[in-house]
């Protein structure tokens, strides 16, 4: 498994600025900030389906997590797409039955 | 998680905000007609806006803004007419879509009076409680959802909880919720105070589902034992957009109400229906009762459904912070609540009509909802009456009686027939 840390940093480095607001995120400080800035950073930013930015156009991504695997459910108030962008380190697929 | 400018933008809603745009687009319960029985006017709250709410002696309901458009005294110490309401201060007559009619102390100068209108709305009852809407015209019908309209034995049950109202409506698309709040914790309240809590609620999730539909999101559950097959699955119930919550079984039909007063406030009935077995008469007006949620040092309620409910909203702050919170695999409906409202405040902006509001005349809008709950059965209406707020209603012990006496004639005419 790769080093989350390195790999946080590195995800960090790759993205987009911080948002223009510092105060959209909690205030520094706040336990949780860091988590939340990576939160944020690490969130699809353009509609899979129409590439609209997904926050110029009335959309949002609220992200869950299934174990290790993230998961952005997306909504496109642009072109109307409703999905989830997965992010994961290892594709794993859970056998059925048979 | 959401930023802090999201979670302000589904939580704000008052006028101009996106939020409140959207929640101006529905009718509300405000208010029970007993409330009129000894005043013909009283104050209420509703989407951070304080309004008079008015009958007249013909039995007509008006809604107007409680200040006076004059010198901002409150309308609510007003005197009502026919045709509007009249300022106790100066006598400034207002009618039911807020135009002033008459200014007794000025030239009769029609430009002036004409300039001078007031924000309103309209006002009708159905099921015992007054309804509103305040917001632009042309206003929807209103919803006659079947709980309000079909006949059985009702009683409403409610309460003014100190938090908002999206926290309550996240909680209606977290079926997981159910059997960790109401099983386990509610056994371990049982266990500590020396009750035996209701078995039903303790099954486990197996699967759960979450459909969009016409009126907002269908919420399917396989528990423990069950299957696909089982009401819980095939059925479901729903979540009514954007403020209601419709559950049932064993013959109890019941619609959750959150009517948003403010941001921090929320005005929480428990609609019930009692309908088992046969067609019953109807009381003019619902049995009417407040359900308490903090004993005498303060504390929580938790050893009933609902307390316990208020307890887990009321804790997670006024508006909750969702910028600290975890979202896991079992929120996805939560999630999808979210993405429901974000979608619907746009269509507003965009002119459009939100979903779950109806412009065709109708006698019942009839909503899915599971009859076998929780493969309960027999024993789900008395846990649920026992366990609920419902324990808190003066007719009780006549609902419990009602629902024993159709499930005893039920097992006599089973053994009669050798079923």
């Amino acid at each position: 498994m790769p080093d989350e840390r390195s790999e946080v940093v590195a995800r960090a480095a790759e993205s987009a600025p911080l948002p223009p607001d510092p105060h959209q995120l909690p205030p520094p400080g706040a336990w949780f900030a860091p988590d939340a800035e990576r939160h944020y950073l690490d969130r699809p930013k353009y509609c899979p389906m129409c590439a609209a930015a997904i926050g110029e156009h009335g959309g949002i991504t609220t992200e869950y997590w299934t174990g290790d695997t993230r998961n952005f459910m997306t909504w496109c108030g642009e072109c109307g797409w409703f999905g989830e962008v997965v992010r994961f380190d290892r594709v794993t697929i859970l056998e059925e039955d048979h | 998680m959401l930023t802090v400018e999201q979670n302000n933008e589904l939580t704000q809603i008052g006028p101009g905000t996106p939020m409140g745009e959207l929640l101006r687009r529905y009718w509300y319960p405000i208010a029970f007609e007993q409330d009129f029985d000894t005043v013909p006017s009283k104050t209420v709250r509703l989407l951070s806006e304080d309004w008079t709410l008015y009958k007249t002696p013909s039995g007509k309901y008006g809604i107007i803004g409680e200040k006076c458009a004059h010198r901002r005294a409150s309308l609510t110490y007003g005197v009502v007419h026919e045709d509007g309401i009249r300022c106790g201060y100066h006598g400034w007559k207002f009618g039911f879509d807020g135009q002033c009619l008459e200014q007794p102390a000025e030239a009769d100068n029609a430009n002036f009076r004409d300039r001078v209108k007031m924000k309103s709305g309209k006002a009708e009852v159905m099921g015992g409680m007054v309804w509103v809407y305040v917001g632009p015209d042309p206003a929807p019908e209103l919803p006659r959802f079947d709980v309000f309209v079909k006949p059985g034995i009702r009683d409403v049950g409610y309460t003014t909880i100190p938090c908002n109202w999206l926290q309550i409506m996240e909680n209606s698309v977290d079926p997981h919720h159910v059997e960790w709040l109401h099983g386990y914790y509610f056994n371990f309240v049982g266990e500590t105070n020396g009750f035996e809590a209701p078995k039903a609620f303790q099954k486990k999730h197996i699967r759960t589902g979450f459909d969009e539909m016409e009126w907002g999101i269908l919420k399917r559950r396989v528990l423990e034992g069950g299957t696909e097959e089982n009401d819980d699955w095939k059925i479901g119930h729903p979540l009514v957009f954007p403020f209601y919550m419709r559950v049932g079984g064993a013959y109890i039909d019941q619609m959750q109400i959150r009517v948003p007063i403010d941001e921090t406030h929320t005005w929480k009935l428990f609609y019930s229906t009692h309908n088992p077995g046969e067609e019953l008469d109807t009381q003019e007006r619902p049995t009417v009762y407040e359900y308490l949620w903090k004993d005498e040092q303060g504390r929580f309620i938790t050893d009933y459904i609902e307390g316990q409910d208020i307890m887990a909203w009321v804790s997670q702050g006024e508006i909750t912070d969702r910028t600290q919170e975890h979202l896991g695999r079992s929120d996805a409906g939560v999630a999808m609540l979210r993405k429901m409202f974000k979608e619907n405040m746009r269509k507003v902006a965009n002119g459009e009509d939100p979903i779950a509001i109806t412009r065709e005349k109708h006698d019942i809008i009839n909503l899915p909802c599971e009859r076998d709950k929780f493969g309960a059965e027999r024993t789900f209406a008395a846990a649920w009456i026992n366990g609920g707020s419902m324990r808190y209603s003066p007719i009780k012990d006549q609902l419990l009686e009602l629902h024993e006496s159709y499930w005893q004639r039920q097992s006599a005419e089973k053994a009669g027939s050798g079923a």
